[in-house]
């Protein structure tokens, strides 16, 4: 049985007028264990297909499975980090790790408790800044505090929106190498989503596209069978690397293409006719009834992107 | 001298004393000045008669306001009868009740706030009462105060009332007048929480309780600040209206009384003093709000 799934899940926002399709016929199931990436454009309906099982979005029809059971709602069990850290600012490091420990592990004692947030603090390297408020962080820093608090509630599932799309480029490499080898070393299940399809296939086991086709749908997965760690220097380089990324790109690119549709417009060309202002002096120019126009409209066929 | 304390000088000192010998002079010379003549009257005698000529020939001039506040402000706490004591005494006595007041607003009304930021239904429900009410002067609260708790009488040893129906009147209307700024910000705040934060309490599965006081009570905070920095200075408008109407002893109340002993120095003395209150503890409030802005 998967861990984690959805079936045949359809989303959409607004009512009967104005209603976008956002998400149509998603079927997803992930095994434990499995790091998987979803790619996709922007604004395609990544976040939503994420927030699907984190149970912060209800399908309108399928469902999202978690071990068997209906995700009715957010729970512990899937760790969700955000794409803007969503730390809370009057708290420090520690303490809004504490947040999330006190909460889900009420019967351990207080000094289980304390041990556990540290070393989570430790994991991302951040045991210097623990009692710093979020603003005296770094961006970098602060999706780490954000990590460490997501994994030290224990969850079944890492569920990551876009986890490093506010970072800079070489902030983003750094933790996407530490957030590789905390799951070498603890192999949870991660469900991580991305816009850079690099960054796809340096940390995952198994790629699946997002397709921008309105309402969006899952493409075939591409398993990515790249021997770990992965060295970003040498990867680049290595045929195979090339290849999926390659093979990803084209899905996507290929998907975009199809989604160009036809449509016709109506142009009114401009339509006065020449006057003979040689005449302009003449009784027949003064009583004329303003400029003539050829009263044509014309069709033209252009094709724009959806 | 640096050029930059010079600069710093000028605009910080000089200035504003210089708007302030202006507004002096345009005062000296709009108030009244005693024109002693000399008259023989009916008997023969020669007498001196004073009068009273100028613009505004009943308002004092600055020298004259200087003169007989003098002993109010030389000894601020001291106390020669009931309604004649220093002019800090009558501020203490005003604070006091403010202090009450405000405290009763704020107790009330950020509860209020809270409601009406998290419930549609409940803002729905009670806004055109507290849009109809909000704007209602504190000189209308106070005879429907003065009904209200027309029975309240607490009584000492002696026999003496020591709380009234004036003083629960005063407290009701310095209360019901200064909440509605404290009321409005905390709604406006707890709307403007981060979805992100709440969802964060989602995934975290808080308690109704934990999130209300770990997520929205800090996410609130500086907007309470500013409702009750607002609330704070409307209670001390309120405070001068409240005693003039029952006759309280405070600033205010020491105020009205001057004016119906045409003693007119001693009211300018407490629209100063007033003012001077009024804002230091408007700065005090803004240096606590400052502390509490979070990123």
């Amino acid at each position: 049985m998967p861990l984690i799934e959805i079936r045949n899940a359809c989303k959409g926002y607004g009512h009967n007028g104005s209603r976008t399709e956002v998400l149509k016929d998603i079927s997803l199931s992930v095994e434990e264990g499995e790091f998987v990436v979803i790619v996709g454009y922007s604004g395609s309906g990544k976040s939503t297909l994420i927030n699907l099982l984190s149970g912060l979005v209800k399908p309108d029809s399928g469902e999202a499975l978690i071990e068997g059971r209906t995700i009715t709602g957010p729970g512990p069990d899937r760790g969700l980090v955000f794409q803007n850290y969503s730390l809370l600012p009057w708290l420090t490091v520690e303490e809004n790790i504490a947040l999330a420990v006190d909460e889900v592990f009420k019967d351990w004692t207080a000094e289980q408790r304390r041990a556990h947030v540290a070393r989570h603090i430790a994991m991302v390297k951040l045991s210097h800044a623990a009692h710093k408020l979020p603003r005296e962080l770094s961006g970098g820093m602060r999706q780490r505090v954000s990590v460490a608090r997501t994994l030290a509630m224990n969850p079944r599932v890492l569920l990551m929106d876009e986890p490093l799309s506010a970072l800079d480029a070489l902030t983003r490499a750094t933790l996407q190498d530490e957030i590789s080898e905390i799951w070498q070393s603890n192999k949870t299940t991660v469900i991580w989503i991305t816009n850079d399809p690099d960054e796809a296939i340096l940390v995952a086991d198994k790629v699946i596209p997002l397709l921008p086709t309105a309402p969006a749908t899952l493409g075939e997965p591409i398993l990515v069978n790249l021997e770990r760690p992965r060295d970003r220097r040498t990867i680049n380089h290595d045929p195979a690397f090339k290849k999926l990324r390659a093979r990803l790109i084209n899905t996507l690119l290929d998907a975009k293409g199809r989604t160009k549709s036809k449509t016709s417009l109506k142009l009114n060309l401009p339509d006065i006719l020449p006057e003979d202002l040689t005449q302009v002096n003449s009784i027949e120019f003064l009583t004329r009834r303003g400029p003539k126009r050829r009263h044509e409209s014309k069709n033209e066929e252009v094709e724009v992107a959806a | 001298m640096h050029p930059l304390i010079q600069k710093y000088k000028l605009d910080s000192i000089f200035l504003p004393l210089l708007a302030i010998l202006i507004t002096c002079l345009f005062w000296y010379v709009i108030a009244g000045k005693s024109v002693i003549t000399e008259k023989t009257d009916d008997f023969g005698d020669k007498i001196k008669v004073t009068k009273r000529e100028g613009l505004s020939a009943d308002l004092p001039t600055p020298a004259e306001t200087w003169t007989a506040s003098k002993p109010y402000i030389v000894d601020p706490f001291a106390k020669r009868g009931e309604l004649d004591q220093g002019i800090l005494r009558f501020t203490w006595m005003s604070l006091v009740l403010v202090a009450q007041g405000y405290f009763i607003a704020l107790v009330i009304g950020t509860p209020i706030g809270f409601l009406l930021g998290l419930s549609r239904q409940f803002t729905k429900a009670f806004d055109p009462i507290i849009q109809v009410l909000r704007p209602v002067s504190p000189l209308a609260w106070l005879p429907l105060g003065m009904i209200l708790f027309s029975g309240v009488k607490v009584v000492n040893g002696d026999g003496r009332t020591t709380f009234g129906a004036s003083d629960a009147a005063a407290l009701f209307t310095i209360a019901i007048c200064a909440m509605w700024p404290t009321v409005m910000n905390t709604a406006v705040g707890v709307r403007a929480v981060p979805v992100d934060y709440l969802n964060v309490a989602r995934v975290l599965r808080l308690s109704r309780w934990k999130t209300l006081w770990k997520v929205l009570v800090p996410a609130t905070l500086p907007y309470m600040f500013t409702g009750f920095r607002l609330s704070l200075g409307i209670a001390w408008l309120v405070i001068v209206a409240v005693e003039m109407l029952t006759g309280r002893p405070g600033v205010g109340g020491f105020l009205w009384q001057q004016y119906n002993a045409n003693s007119y120095a001693h009211i300018i003395l407490c629209i100063l003093t007033i003012g001077v209150v009024g804002y230091v503890l408007d700065r005090l409030m803004s240096v606590i709000e400052g502390r509490f802005k979070t990123a």
